[in-house]
């Protein structure tokens, strides 16, 4: 597998198809004496905007640490967890007891629900 | 049978739903000002939108990929977010332009000042994406739109002389207002290949699950659908040549737009007018927004799909909300309609190649459609089109702007 080419940017699903988001960054375990070893795919808005630039970044985070307190805008799969299939990664986690679904979530509770129709 | 019963309906809600206000302001324009001299702009258009929206749908049925999603994954997340912030802006100005659109044609029905529609315009908008399927938006105000063939049996009506308006296919140098000219035709390129188009196409292969199988059907849809639309185009270009220059007019407010199938239709022409214009617009105001939805949902890896109810994809549906909501300001604070609108579309053309170069070069990619790739014609002729509109639009629109030619 290419991880760059195969694995980075893919739509990531949970075990029942659910879209959790895109392969933000992969996360590679480096110890030594050892083979480097590809530990997390990791999901979220700060993972991105690192990307993006330095600076944008830190301007995300004093955001949601305005917004949201300390909890992590990030979210880490083990790879063990993850399986490629076709065009996308498949995560054998519930999508909704994750910190993928967070921000989802929370519009659907605090702002749709309340729009009649939704 | 199905596949046949498909075909109809795809070439049918491709045909009402191709004219805009981009289309028919662009037209117009050209036909008061130089006649039938810019129809060679719509036809190298139209050449360039059966294209790549045969492209689009063959990419997503071969690959399962919507564009946004392939080229996310193909070019990163960076090239994604300037595609999402540059398309995402100049969309939004021609989504403010269609709202303008269908405002106007209730004013002309009403006498009541555009203005004052864009909150009913922008609520209707919103409620039929929020209420409405896939199914509703892409073939319900597509048939209505096909009151927009009106165009065509009035120009026929009207009998040009057809040997005039087979001149105008050839490109020729203008013996007056130049810049103005070359500003029209970068505007008309931009309302005939609007990148919404086949990035919408793309999301419908993907929410009515095409796969390999629809290679052919896709490949006829594409072609007659999109040539039908071209033709309305025209059609609208013959009766602005015929009607505006008798009358010394320029088209160059939106209330003269209503006399173009006057001559030929009487009061029903002012009628159809209405129609046409209201309908087309409210149409791609449709498509426009959903788009910039699919377009952030796509890329960040969002639950989408117009089928879902809104609660199920709290930000697709917020997204669109808030788009509808942006738009509508430009309405509010009465920004000229049909000043918007050829600025948007000379923007779009000026902005094309941000979407369009990585789209080819994924089209070219062994890896997204194996067999199925473009060959060289294909490249060859979108390249070439997709040139010309930028380089064109680098040249004409400082011109506009600033003065000069």
């Amino acid at each position: 597998m290419n991880l760059i080419r195969d694995c980075l940017d893919k739509q990531v699903v949970d075990r029942h198809g659910q879209n959790m988001g895109r392969v933000d960054g992969i996360v590679i375990q480096l110890e030594t004496g050892k083979q480097p070893r590809v530990a997390f795919v990791e999901l979220g808005v700060e993972t991105v905007a690192r990307r993006v630039s330095s600076s944008f970044e830190r301007l995300l985070k004093k955001l949601i640490r305005s917004q949201a307190g300390e909890q992590e805008a990030r979210y880490r799969i083990p790879w063990s967890k993850v399986i490629p299939a076709g065009i996308e990664l498949v995560a054998n986690v519930e999508a909704e007891k994750t910190p993928a679904l967070r921000l989802e979530l929370w519009l659907r509770r605090n702002v749709v629900s309340r729009i009649p129709g939704a | 049978m199905k596949k046949l019963l498909e075909i109809s309906l795809g070439i049918v809600t491709s045909v009402g739903g191709f004219l805009e206000i981009g289309s028919i302001a662009t037209a117009a324009q050209a036909g008061a000002e130089f006649r039938f001299q810019l129809l060679w702009a719509i036809l190298l258009g139209g050449l360039c939108i059966i294209f790549l929206v045969e492209q689009s749908g063959r990419l997503s049925a071969v690959s399962g990929h919507t564009i946004v999603g392939a080229i996310r994954e193909r070019f990163g997340f960076n090239y994604f977010f300037f595609l999402f912030v540059t398309l995402g802006l100049v969309t939004l100005l021609v989504l403010a332009a269609e709202i303008g659109g269908v405002c106007v044609a209730f004013e002309m029905a009403t006498g009541i000042g555009f203005q004052w529609w864009g909150i009913p315009v922008a609520f209707l908008v919103w409620i039929l994406i929020w209420k409405g399927t896939f199914g509703v938006i892409e073939k319900g105000v597509s048939l209505l739109g096909l009151v927009t063939i009106s165009f065509i049996v009035a120009a026929i009506i009207m009998h040009p002389d057809w040997l005039a308006v087979a001149r105008g296919a050839l490109p020729s140098i203008p013996t007056h207002d130049r810049s103005r000219y070359w500003f029209v035709a970068v505007s008309i390129l931009g309302a005939s290949i609007s990148p919404y188009l086949y990035f919408f196409y793309s999301s419908g292969a993907i929410e009515d699950h095409w796969d390999e199988n629809y290679i052919n059907v896709n490949r006829v849809i594409a072609s007659t659908g999109m040539s039908f639309g071209s033709l309305i185009s025209i059609a609208v270009l013959i009766l602005a040549a015929l009607v505006f220059p008798p009358r010394g007019l320029h088209a160059d407010h939106y209330s003269q737009l209503a006399l173009l199938m006057q001559d030929a239709l009487g009061h029903w022409g002012f009628i159809l007018f209405v129609l046409s214009l209201g309908i087309a617009c409210l149409g791609a105001a449709l498509e426009i927004t959903l788009e910039v939805a699919y377009l952030a949902a796509q890329g960040f890896g969002w639950n989408w799909s117009e089928n879902q109810p809104p609660i199920k994809e709290a930000r697709f549906s917020l997204t669109y909300t808030l788009v509808i909501i942006l738009a509508v300001v430009f309405v509010l604070i009465g920004i000229d309609p049909l000043q918007l609108t050829m600025f948007s579309m000379a923007l779009t053309a000026a902005t094309l190649p941000i979407s369009i170069v990585p789209f080819l070069i994924l089209m070219n990619d062994k890896n997204y459609l194996e067999e199925f790739r473009n060959g060289w014609f294909s490249n060859f002729v979108v390249i070439a089109i997709i040139s010309l509109a930028f380089l064109l639009s680098l040249v004409a629109i400082p011109l506009q702007i600033f003065g000069g030619g």
